[in-house]
């Protein structure tokens, strides 16, 4: 392989793209987007759903009622005085969403009170009102026993556990659940980086195909070379947009907490010492949370420029042998298959990174370089197991790209109907 | 002396024999012409001349070296389907394909300007190549195919798509070529070109070839076998003439190629009879002539409706 000229390639094929509208506006606004994403999605589980479910009460205990509206007044309404046929129709014509009967016998549990509702709503919904019915009713039992206020103190409190992580430097604040969501991240930027950017490859050797520049290029460049230029110089091009992704959060990470802190300090300064508490429940130092070991980066990269081999050489071939993109559909199949299957793993992953699937997923090539990272970041994988998965990946990479290259080679001057699996295998063979 | 030297090259894809035991020479300095119907053959030999494809058997020498990247280097090839990258500026595009054929980047720049210079297109630099015109893009892509300044240049088709005033350039650039000493080798199937360019002239067919050597030579050893006829009126009596094949016929012309060894001075009986007769003349036959009776009539057909 002459180097000279995959690199005149790979700069060829870098330069052109990085300029690119579309790639400078998908870099600066992908993040962006996905900020934008996460806050709707702490937003909406913040906030109670969108619409707000309402409850007519039928108290016939005449204490229920009052704790009810005290938990929640825009989702319960006193219909204690109305008759039940007239609830019943408010709820079939969707004025209130459903109505419970409270009855003494609730109270002392030896009957189930009953929601009955329109069918809007789902399982959070009953959810709520189950758990503000519980209270409600847990709240009276005790108060009717005229147990010791000690008593009702350890039935109110709700015990969570602290963890920390024992190191070789100590005990540390564990952030498990920051470690598993990011390793999720990255995972998920690896799919996306191996697929979109796979697609653009293909997207790429298709335009040759089909501007016809191709055999120009051919007298001049072997094919072997021509593909590898043209894989690398997209595989430096996702490193360049990923990689100003992560320099950002590295920054914005760092300075998060001690820039939240300042203005945190800021205000505290200039509000009175009575209000200073309320504000507490905002701890900067939280932020610090988001600081995390940049060797995950390391793996980051790693992976997804294996990853990324593996299944670019299969892109370009897929390309090759095709003469648009319409026709890249029968052979897409193969390829999206074993990354969606490490997609939808990395969701086990994330939630047990220990398990064996975990440890499987994280060890197959096709599905390591997405669900290994999401490991890596969750739990501390032996490095034995890094090591099999980066030689297990490695291998099938060449074989792979073995494969790839000989069906690229006769692909790219190939013309015409488009090729079955058969004549492929065939092309195989040729080469 | 040889520059590009076949010897017994065969090439098949799957089952279908592409190219068969053809062995031909291309001397330096001179325009050679590749001939023949379509698909017999004269893309493929191109590609394998220029190392894209390799030969299954038999052996390809440019310049006394088998074909492989360094002879690539020595030629610079045009092929049938032109292409350029659409989204890429004219400049970027010509450094970076004379760049791959291996020239240092100030002589591609030096080279690129010369001949966007010389075909009045140094405007067109800084463009797209999609904001081009059909006609600059083809100057574009023959300025790609001879900036690296090689000895040998290969033509597929280079005639096809061109209108007449590009015909015309393309013709005088390339006899302004070998005066310099230059190689060229085209394939085509526009015979007048090739009467008028060409010094010697390789015929294919199926994959085979069926005639070479020099052109003047190939026609001389036909023989002065063919009629040029102008007359001027009924020019039915053509028709009833037996072993003969009119080749170029309209109301008052026809080409007669006489079959069989017939006597001539009976076809000019016959003319005279039903028209004034303003020409009669012996010649050595027109290569289309030669090609159709080489191919044979069928072969003709068959392409034509292809």
């Amino acid at each position: 392989m002459d180097f000279g000229k995959v690199f005149l390639v790979l700069k060829r094929e870098y330069l052109t793209r990085v300029r690119t509208k579309s790639f400078i506006l998908s870099t600066l606004l992908t993040p962006l987007a996905f900020i934008a994403m996460m806050a709707i999605v702490i937003y909406v589980s913040i906030s109670d759903g969108e619409v707000t479910r309402t409850v007519a009460v039928i108290d016939q205990t005449e204490v229920l009622y009052n704790n009810l509206e005290e938990l929640d007044p825009a989702r319960y309404s006193d219909a204690s005085s109305l008759p039940l046929d007239s609830v019943r129709a408010q709820v079939l014509a969707g004025d209130v969403d459903g109505y419970i009967i409270l009855t003494e016998d609730n109270i002392s549990y030896t009957e189930k009170p009953t929601l009955v509702y329109g069918g809007a709503g789902g399982i959070s919904f009953i959810e709520s009102v189950e758990s503000d019915v519980r209270r409600v009713l847990r709240e009276e039992r005790l108060a009717r026993s005229n147990v010791s206020t000690e008593v009702r103190e350890i039935f109110e409190t709700r015990y969570n556990i602290d963890s920390l992580k024992l190191t070789e430097e100590g005990e540390e604040e564990d952030n498990a659940i920051v470690g598993a969501v990011f390793g999720f991240i990255l995972g998920l930027l690896i799919f996306i980086g191996v697929f979109g950017y796979g697609a653009v490859l293909m997207r790429s050797v298709i335009e040759e195909k089909t501007n016809r520049i191709v055999e120009v290029i051919a007298s001049s460049v072997k094919p072997i070379e021509l593909m590898t230029g043209k894989l690398l110089g997209i595989c430096v091009l996702a490193l360049t947009q990923f990689g100003i992704w992560i320099v950002s959060y590295i920054g914005l990470s760092l300075a998060a907490a001690p820039v939240a802190t300042m203005f945190v300090d800021a205000q505290m300064s200039n509000i009175p010492p009575e209000a200073v508490e309320a504000s507490a429940s905002f701890d900067p130092s939280k932020l610090e949370a988001f600081i995390v070991d940049p060797t995950i980066f390391l793996f980051f990269f790693v992976f997804f420029i294996i990853g990324f081999l593996i299944y670019a050489g299969i892109f370009a071939a897929i390309g090759a042998a095709v003469d648009s993109e319409q026709d890249t559909q029968q052979f897409m199949m193969p390829v999206m298959i074993p990354i969606f299957i490490a997609y939808f793993l990395n969701l086990r992953v994330m939630e047990n990174p220990d398990s064996t699937i975990a440890v499987v997923a994280s060890m197959f090539p096709l599905t390591a370089p997405i669900n290994m990272i999401s490991r890596i970041a969750a739990t501390d994988v032996p490095i034995l197991q890094i090591i099999t998965s980066l030689l297990l990946m490695s291998v099938t990479f060449v074989g792979l790209m073995w494969l790839a290259a000989k069906i690229y080679r006769v692909g790219i001057l190939m013309y015409g109907k488009k090729p079955s699996y058969k004549e492929l295998a065939k092309w195989i063979r040729q080469g | 002396m040889e520059i590009i030297h076949l010897e017994e090259v065969s090439k098949a894809f799957g089952k279908n024999k592409a190219v068969s035991d053809v062995s031909f020479s291309v001397e330096k300095g001179r325009i050679f012409g590749l001939l023949g119907p379509n698909g017999a053959g004269k893309t493929t030999t191109i590609r394998m001349i220029n190392n894209i494809l390799a030969p299954d058997t038999g052996s390809i020498t440019i310049n006394g070296q088998t074909a492989s990247p360094a002879t690539q280097k020595m030629i610079g090839y045009m092929p049938e389907e032109r292409g350029l990258y659409k989204k890429m500026k004219v400049g970027e595009q010509l450094l970076y394909l004379t760049q791959l054929k291996g020239m240092e980047t100030s002589a591609a720049k030096k080279a690129i300007n010369f001949w966007l210079d010389r075909f009045g297109a140094t405007d067109w630099k800084k463009k797209e190549v999609s904001e081009l015109s059909k006609g600059m893009s083809q100057k574009i892509q023959f300025i790609a195919t001879i900036a690296h300044d090689p000895d040998i240049y290969i033509f597929d088709e280079p005639f096809s798509g061109l209108d007449p005033i590009n015909s015309e350039t393309l013709k005088e650039v390339i006899i302004d070529l070998r005066s310099q000493g230059k190689t060229i080798l085209f394939s085509t199937h526009r015979m007048e070109q090739v009467e008028q360019m060409c010094d010697d002239i390789c015929l294919f067919n199926k994959g085979k070839t069926v005639l070479q050597g020099d052109l003047r030579e190939v026609k001389s050893s036909f023989g002065k076998n063919t009629i040029n006829l102008e007359f001027e009126g009924d020019g039915s009596f053509l028709d009833k003439l037996e072993g003969v094949r009119i080749n170029n016929r309209s109301t008052n012309f026809a080409e007669i190629r006489v079959l069989n060894g017939q006597n001539m001075q009976e076809i000019l009986h016959l003319a005279i009879d039903h028209a004034e007769i303003h020409k009669f003349e012996r010649v050595q036959p027109s290569l289309n002539e030669i090609f159709i009776s080489t191919v044979g009539e069928d072969n003709l057909k068959n392409e034509e409706v292809a």
